[in-house]
């Protein structure tokens, strides 16, 4: 064997015997067999008073939320409105002698709707249809669109069984026919409104958001024209607009309040001037953003949602770009109802200032709710010009260790 | 593509085994924990499992640089540890293992007097991690249980250049030693009980260099007998963590070492050391931590060669030592004692020798002991 084989084969054994495993943590025997230095807690109690603060409503429109809102309570009334694309006036056939075919006579119209949520504890529910004009302003407002919600526009009553439950589906057989006049160009809108034994309301999944498989869908059983009227075919169409009115229409957040959720839905921004202490990546272990309710958290009846807080960056006012990792932010879940102080853990945003990529970010918090456009819930909190109830900050950090020299 | 001959390969294989072994560490301590660290005097299997006695004779040692002169052609070493501790601190006991390349060298001759050899061997030994359980109170009426891990990986080696020069009747020997190393120490605080804590942990590295002259002499004043003596003089250690530096002085060390023959094939040996200790001292109570003192060491052994294997002799060998180590804790002695044996194959025509020893020992201060198994293996190569 030569000596390079043997200096090899040397080094081999010396590497696998150098990996073998290690067992060197033994129990602490304070003080004979501890380490000098101590690990100490200290926290300290922030108030954002000073600090800056905004709240701006429209991150996500109505008209693009996932869900569509019925309501008949007497602090919120709701209208959906939906806008069916247009209806074909022809369809084709491989397998028939001919293959274009023009579309007759109507058998039946079918609405197929998939229930987000409702409470089940109201009874006697049922969907009002209505025949809405085909190109009805999707900037109307309640006060604008209700006169079309009347007795001569009405194109169903449709029951919903006490049974249906959350996510379920509901087939509703609306009309045998739909009369589209000439200038519609195929298009048809409906409006739907909930009328209930006491208030409530109910939601429905819009195809926003890409929910579109749950699509509110209006489907079409027609016949061919003659000389093929024995033919029939069936059309199915998804909503070219699907949105909502309410009364009282939504309103910018009140000054000194700090917004969030509903729709359209807010976003709320703290800016925050924090020691070095409290920056310092190391050092935080424990960091909480106390907030304090104004008035009771808004939402689907027991219903609960999160919030969460998320760093930003770059600040650009309410278009600031948001940081994308997930695991950078804090949340916290809120219910229906719910009032008081609430806390969201903040260390992750702390420990990102820290670090080389978020040291040169601005240190700005944005409070929204998760997902936004895709639930009901919405709550408000005190601003900094609250006083007492003004957002704080609690952070417990471990004081500076010193691992001593030697 | 030339083969390498004379030093070329265990040089190469000295490089390698640095290069993956590093740090160099010989065995752990909990006690570690305290002053420099864990103090050892690294020798070969042969030594160790004569319970030390022949540290001031070793030829594999960095102790007395006179004892390469007993070299007569090139050659290359390693010792490899493996180390089983149980420490019992009086609450429960934890078993603790890992395995270490305390020594590791190459020696050669330059002409018919004149040795010279370079060792790489563990003199200080940082590494231990403990754990305490806790519950720290932030603020009255608010208290959190924690769980905190502070860790130390590394040590100070000691890179040693010795020459040796052979005389008639004595062989003196000088040694320059260069203590180089580091230490990656880590604290992790836990809260195991509370979501809403996150975990601590903080990172440092220190820094360690210095260096150090050794004489030595080795002579034969008796048929039979041969005794050797060496004296190493250290500067101060320099330590530095971040932007600050500590200079800490380190001791002389005295070693004296005789073996005998008593009947062909039986040798009996003895050592005694003494290091001054105190002198890094002040230096360490001026860094918050406890003061360090004078140790002695003492080895004694014996080496029957009444086996043989393959036609090569099979030596057995049998040793106590005893030691003091210099830092204190609790201002308690720390003394260490362990009983040794071991047994030496020689193969390849001569040219290869592997040593094992063992050590069964215990070190400690009244309340806190923690017993030790080690086995060393040493692979001597004579190309």
């Amino acid at each position: 064997m030569s000596a390079w084989r043997k200096a090899v084969l040397a080094a081999l054994a010396a590497g696998a015997v150098a990996g073998c495993t290690e067992k060197l943590t033994a129990p602490g025997q304070c003080p004979a067999l501890c380490p000098t230095s101590n690990v100490q807690l200290a926290d300290t109690l922030l108030t954002l008073a000073d600090t800056a603060d905004t709240s701006v409503r429209g991150f996500v429109l109505v008209r693009e939320a996932s869900y569509l809102l019925a309501a008949n309570e007497d602090t919120l009334k709701a209208l959906t409105l939906i806008r069916f694309s247009a209806l074909d006036t022809v369809w084709y056939s491989t397998t028939k002698p001919v293959d274009t075919f023009y579309v007759g006579r109507m058998d039946s119209v079918k609405l197929s709707l998939h229930i987000g949520q409702r409470d089940t504890s109201v009874k006697n529910l049922k969907l009002l249809v209505y025949r809405l004009p085909a190109r009805f302003d999707t900037a109307a407002t309640y006060a604008s669109i209700l006169p079309y919600f009347a007795d001569s526009t009405l194109v169903d009553t449709v029951p919903i069984a006490d049974t249906a439950s959350n996510g379920g589906d509901l087939e509703l057989k609306i009309a045998d026919s739909l009369l589209i006049p000439p200038g519609d160009s195929g298009v048809v809108s409906l409006g739907l409104a909930l009328a209930s034994d006491s208030g409530t309301m109910l939601t429905l999944e819009s195809g926003n958001l890409n929910t579109f498989t749950s699509a509110p869908t209006l489907q079409y059983y027609v016949h061919a024209k003659a000389p093929f009227d024995t033919l029939a075919n069936e059309f199915s169409y998804q909503p070219f607009v699907a949105t909502f009115v309410t009364n009282p229409p939504p309103a910018q957040p009140a000054p000194g309040v700090l917004a969030v959720g509903g729709l359209p839905t807010a976003r709320s921004t703290i800016y925050l001037s924090l020691p070095k202490i409290v920056t310092d990546s190391t050092s935080v272990v424990r960091a909480s953003l106390i907030l304090n309710t104004v008035g009771a958290v808004g939402g689907f009846a027991r219903d609960s949602f999160y919030v969460i807080a998320q760093p930003v960056v770059r600040d650009y006012g309410v278009k600031s770009i948001l940081y994308p990792d997930s695991t950078v932010s804090g949340s916290v879940r809120l219910h229906q109802g719910q009032t008081g102080a609430v806390s969201i853990d903040v260390e992750p945003i702390l420990r990102f200032w820290g670090t080389t990529v978020g040291d040169s970010t601005p240190r700005l918090i944005v409070l929204r709710v998760y997902p936004e456009g895709s639930i009901l819930g919405s709550a408000a909190f005190a601003g900094r010009a609250a006083g007492a109830l003004a957002p704080q900050l609690k952070v417990t950090y471990v004081k500076p260790y010193a691992f001593g020299v030697p | 593509m030339r083969r390498p001959t004379g030093w070329a390969a265990p040089l190469a294989a000295l490089a390698a085994v640095i290069a993956l072994a590093a740090p160099a560490a010989a065995q752990d301590s909990v006690f570690g924990i305290r002053g420099l660290g864990y103090w050892d005097r690294s020798g070969s299997a042969r030594t160790a499992g004569m319970g030390g006695a022949l540290a001031a004779l070793d030829a594999e040692s960095p102790v007395n640089p006179a004892a390469i002169g007993s070299w007569d052609a090139t050659a290359g070493w390693a010792v490899g540890m493996a180390s089983d501790r149980t420490f019992n601190p009086g609450t429960g006991s934890a078993s603790l293992s890992s395995t270490r390349f305390p020594l590791l060298g190459v020696a050669g001759t330059v002409s018919r007097q004149l040795r010279v050899a370079l060792t790489v061997s563990d003199y200080l030994d940082r590494n231990w991690s403990v754990s305490q359980p806790g519950v720290d109170t932030i603020a009255p009426g608010d208290t959190v249980v924690t769980s905190d891990q502070t860790e130390s990986l590394g040590g100070v080696s000691d890179l040693g250049l010795a020459f040796a020069y052979r005389l008639t009747g004595v062989t003196v020997g000088l040694g320059l030693h260069a203590l180089t190393g580091a230490t990656r120490l880590s604290v992790t605080r836990q809260f195991p009980n509370d979501s809403s804590y996150h975990t601590f942990n903080q990172q440092g590295t220190t820094d360690f260099s210095g260096v150090g002259l050794s004489l030595g002499a080795i002579a034969g004043p008796l048929p039979n007998l041969l005794v050797g003596a060496s004296l190493r003089v250290n500067g101060a250690l320099k330590a530095t963590t971040v932007d600050t530096v500590a200079h800490v002085r380190m001791p002389v060390e005295l070693n004296f070492g005789a073996e005998y023959g008593l009947v062909p094939g039986v040798v009996v040996a003895a050592s005694l050391g003494y290091a001054t200790w105190s002198r890094a001292s002040a230096d360490l109570v001026a860094a918050g931590q406890q003061g360090a003192r004078n140790v002695w060491s003492l080895g004694v052994g014996a080496e029957v060669a009444a086996l043989h294997m393959g036609g090569q002799p099979l030596p057995l060998r049998l040793g106590y030592e005893w030691r003091q180590l210099p830092f204190p804790i609790g201002g308690g002695t720390l003394t260490e004692s362990a009983f040794t044996g071991g047994l030496g194959l020689t193969g390849a025509g001569g040219r290869a020798t592997v040593d094992a020893a063992v050590q069964v020992g215990r070190r400690g201060v009244s309340g806190l002991t923690e017993h030790y198994r080690a086995l060393l293996l040493g692979v001597t190569i004579r190309p």
